[in-house]
């Protein structure tokens, strides 16, 4: 957008100011006729009557052979176009408006004949009536240049214009599908909206060449692109603020949504000053936002600051229309470059919570070959052979059954309750043959729908075992215990015995690091685990939330 | 011999305790077993100990803090351990052996043989002599040490800076496991050879060895031929 704007040469005529007369008179588009008493432009030609306005025009050279100069206007009304006298284009049936009904266009192009456009001064003549709009007699565009240049220029903007929007098109589907998919990422959304309405703001405003619309209905193509602005103001801090939120964010946001909607309500006639206004307090809104950003150092407030505040420039700097647009495509760039980051944030988030899930995997595979149970394991198992062989065969069977179950679960994160038990009950009668205490186990409210995360309350098994003795009658009592509330369910494992090493239990072991590992994977945050010296033992409490709705 | 077993598997402690028993038969004046380590702290310091077998899991911290407590009391300590990774460590502090489990009556045999027969280890692997402080337990490096004096039940060690720390093994139980990179020359005197300068013969059948820091130790009578072969 920048190199086609840039590349506009020097223009190859002088215009003066239009002069107007109401009226109708053939004679009026001579070159010669003097219209030194002819007034300023008339604040309201009513009821579609005939009006002449005429402009002089200095060319500066005549054009180079077989290329004709052509006259580009965007003005209202219908028309008829005199050069030098000469009638070179007709836009509709001016005086005749009520009666044929609309016909013509906004912005016409009309070739000039070559042998008329000598160097030096010349007339333009136009013979209009404006029945639609009577109070807008202005002349919004007056351009002489090469003819194929005026069209090819046109064409060659709205081509840049095309493949600019082409380009946001596709961003807005590809993030609205991402969206799609997963409908947490509200930003998608945002900026997949965003990208709608970008794209939407630029085939109106370029709507000209593509669509040729009249100029009674132009109302309706700036009402669009004021609307269409509207919202931009609204979708872009509303979605700097999804990036660096702030506190009372949706308050602070309906306000701006009211003013924006007051201002709107209350000023859209004014085309340019709506926009402007809207676009303004977008800018001031967004900055801020982006400010307190950096302020709290989030990532990527710098550059996004920084992108914001040379689009602030740029629009404020250059035309209305041009420096709006660049200055929404530069924020637009920064925030796909905010979502470039975000989604790269939750990429690392996903991989490192593949890794963790391998992790927790081979963490539960080990508890059976890591040494301390399995050498423990078979010096004892290589005694009861020798010593009882029966019970060695039962002791063995316990084991086989204890390294099926945890291969079973081995490739999950969420199992019944019951193989959970199981497993702690295989877990116990090994313990048993080792340590030659009588371990009991008991259960109370067990639902069997439940499922837990593998491994976990083994693990508290485990922990219970290792830190306690046995008390009276060579026995140590473990209960299980499982409670549900609205808003909850607990696990309550308790461990009835006497507590020795109380030294370690302080400290954070790897079977509490295992168990909160497995709670967050299946559980998020939702969760909450206690351990604590009970009466007669240890206490370990699992409380997992229900999601909430 | 006064035997402690420190091992909280009640089946492998009674397994130990079994074997140990059927081993060492009449020689065993004491064989207890206890299955935690406070308890067994608390055992040791209130009674007098040849050789403590203890279950050991190095992991962490404790594992180690306890592994030097042992190694710096005067009795000798066999490691029984799961971990067969951590063997070298534990030689290194000074445990007279390492039996991995699973293990059988003969491998604990050959270890209670060791401590039996005031077995000298072939190859030494110790790196520190652990020796008590005030408050805690220092780790003397090997390398530090020039010679050892024997001191009734304890040893005293003489250090390349002039110091002198005291330990509690006595000089036969040093001398098990510094051997042969020490040589006994004398019935109070364990010598670091790499430290000997040369062989003195004094009048009278004296015989005296001259150390590198200049100082001279007595060889006793009946250490001498062997002394000499393993000097010349």
């Amino acid at each position: 957008m920048l190199l086609v704007s840039s590349c506009s040469q020097e223009p190859v005529f002088e215009r003066e100011r239009a002069v107007y007369k109401i009226g109708d008179d053939p004679a009026w588009a001579n070159k010669d006729w003097n219209d030194s008493r002819w007034q300023g432009r008339p604040a309201l030609v009513p009821d579609g009557q005939i009006f002449w306005f005429r402009i002089g025009v200095d060319l500066k050279q005549a054009p180079e052979a077989f290329q004709p100069y052509g006259i580009q206007l965007e003005v209202y009304g219908e028309y008829e176009v005199f050069w030098d006298g000469v009638l070179i284009g007709k836009n509709g049936n001016p005086g005749q408006e009520e009666a044929l009904g609309p016909e013509g266009k906004l912005w016409t192009t009309y070739s000039i004949p070559t042998e008329l456009t000598d160097g030096g001064e010349h007339v333009v003549a136009i013979r209009a009536s404006i029945y639609h709009f009577p109070d807008h007699t202005a002349i919004y565009a007056f351009k002489i240049d090469y003819y194929d240049d005026l069209l090819t220029d046109q064409l060659i903007e709205t081509s840049y214009m095309h493949s600019f929007a082409g380009a946001f098109l596709m961003a807005a589907f590809y993030f609205l599908f991402l969206f799609l998919s997963d409908r947490k990422q509200l930003p998608m959304l945002i900026f997949s909206i965003s990208c709608f309405l970008f794209l939407a703001l630029t085939m109106t405003h370029f709507v000209g060449t593509a669509l040729p619309i009249h100029y009674s209905l132009h109302v309706v193509r700036l009402q669009t692109i004021v609307s269409l602005m509207l919202c931009i103001s609204f979708t872009i801090p509303l979605y700097f603020s999804m990036h660096f939120p702030f506190p009372k964010r949706k308050l602070v946001l309906s306000i701006y949504a009211g003013l924006l909607a007051v201002f709107y309500f209350f000023s859209h006639d004014f085309f340019d000053f709506t926009a402007l206004s809207t676009t303004l307090g977008m800018w001031v809104f967004s900055v801020v936002i982006v400010i307190m950003g950096v302020y709290r150092k989030e990532k990527g407030a710098q550059l996004v600051l920084l992108v914001l505040l040379l689009a602030v420039i740029i629009s404020l700097i250059r035309s209305v229309g041009f420096g709006l647009f660049a200055g929404f495509s530069l924020t637009l760039l920064s925030m796909f470059y905010l979502l470039s980051l975000r989604l790269k944030q939750q990429r690392v988030a996903y991989e490192t919570s593949l890794v963790q899930s391998t992790r927790l995997r081979l963490e539960l595979l080990k508890k059976n070959i890591q040494p301390h149970f399995l050498m423990n394991t078979l010096t004892s198992l290589i005694d009861w052979v020798e010593e009882a062989p029966k019970m060695g065969v039962k002791f063995i069977e316990a084991l086989a059954k204890e390294f099926d179950l945890l291969n079973q679960i081995e490739d999950q994160t969420l199992i019944p309750i019951s193989q959970e038990i199981a497993l702690c009950r295989t877990h116990l009668e090994i313990m048993g043959y080792r340590k030659e205490i009588n371990y009991r186990w008991e259960e109370e409210g067990i639902d069997a729908n439940q499922k837990v995360p593998p491994a976990v309350l083994h693990t508290l098994l485990e922990n219970g075992i290792t830190h306690s003795q046995p008390g009276t009658n060579n026995s140590v009592k473990f209960k299980l215990i499982y409670k549900t509330t609205e808003q909850y369910k607990t696990y309550t494992f308790l461990t009835l015995g006497a507590v020795v090493s109380e030294a370690n239990t302080k400290k954070e072991g790897t079977g509490l690091k295992y168990i909160k590992a497995r709670l967050t994977e299946s559980y998020d945050t939702n969760w909450e685990l206690t351990s604590e010296p009970a009466e007669h033992g240890w206490k370990s409490v699992i409380k997992i939330y229900h999601k909430q709705a | 011999m006064r035997i402690l077993i420190v091992e909280d598997e009640a089946r492998i402690a009674k397994r130990i305790e079994r074997m140990t028993g059927d081993i060492l038969g009449n020689s065993i004046q004491l064989l207890t077993h206890i299955s935690t380590l406070p308890e067994a702290m608390e055992f040791t310091e209130n009674n007098t100990l040849d050789l403590v077998l203890l279950d050991l899991n190095l992991n962490g911290e404790d594992g180690f803090n306890l592994l030097t407590t042992a190694v710096s009391q005067s009795f000798h300590t066999i490691v029984i351990s799961a971990y067969k990774d951590q063997a070298l460590a534990a030689f290194e502090h000074g445990v007279l052996d390492f039996v991995p489990k699973p293990f059988n009556q003969e491998r604990l045999a050959q270890a209670l043989k060791r401590a039996q027969a005031k077995e000298k280890l072939e190859t030494p692997k110790v790196k520190f002599l652990a020796v008590k402080q005030r408050s805690r337990i220092q780790l003397i490096p090997i390398e530090e040490v020039i010679y050892i004096k024997g001191a009734g039940p304890y040893s005293e060690l003489f250090l390349t800076d002039g110091s002198k720390a005291l330990h509690d093994k006595s000089l036969e139980k040093l001398e098990q496991l510094l051997s042969p990179s020490f040589e006994r020359i004398h019935k109070s005197y364990l010598v670091k050879m790499t430290e000997v300068k040369e062989i003195l013969v004094a009048s009278g059948s004296k015989y005296q060895m001259e150390l590198k820091n200049g100082v001279t130790l007595p060889i006793g009578r009946t250490k001498y031929k062997e002394v000499k072969e393993r000097w010349l």
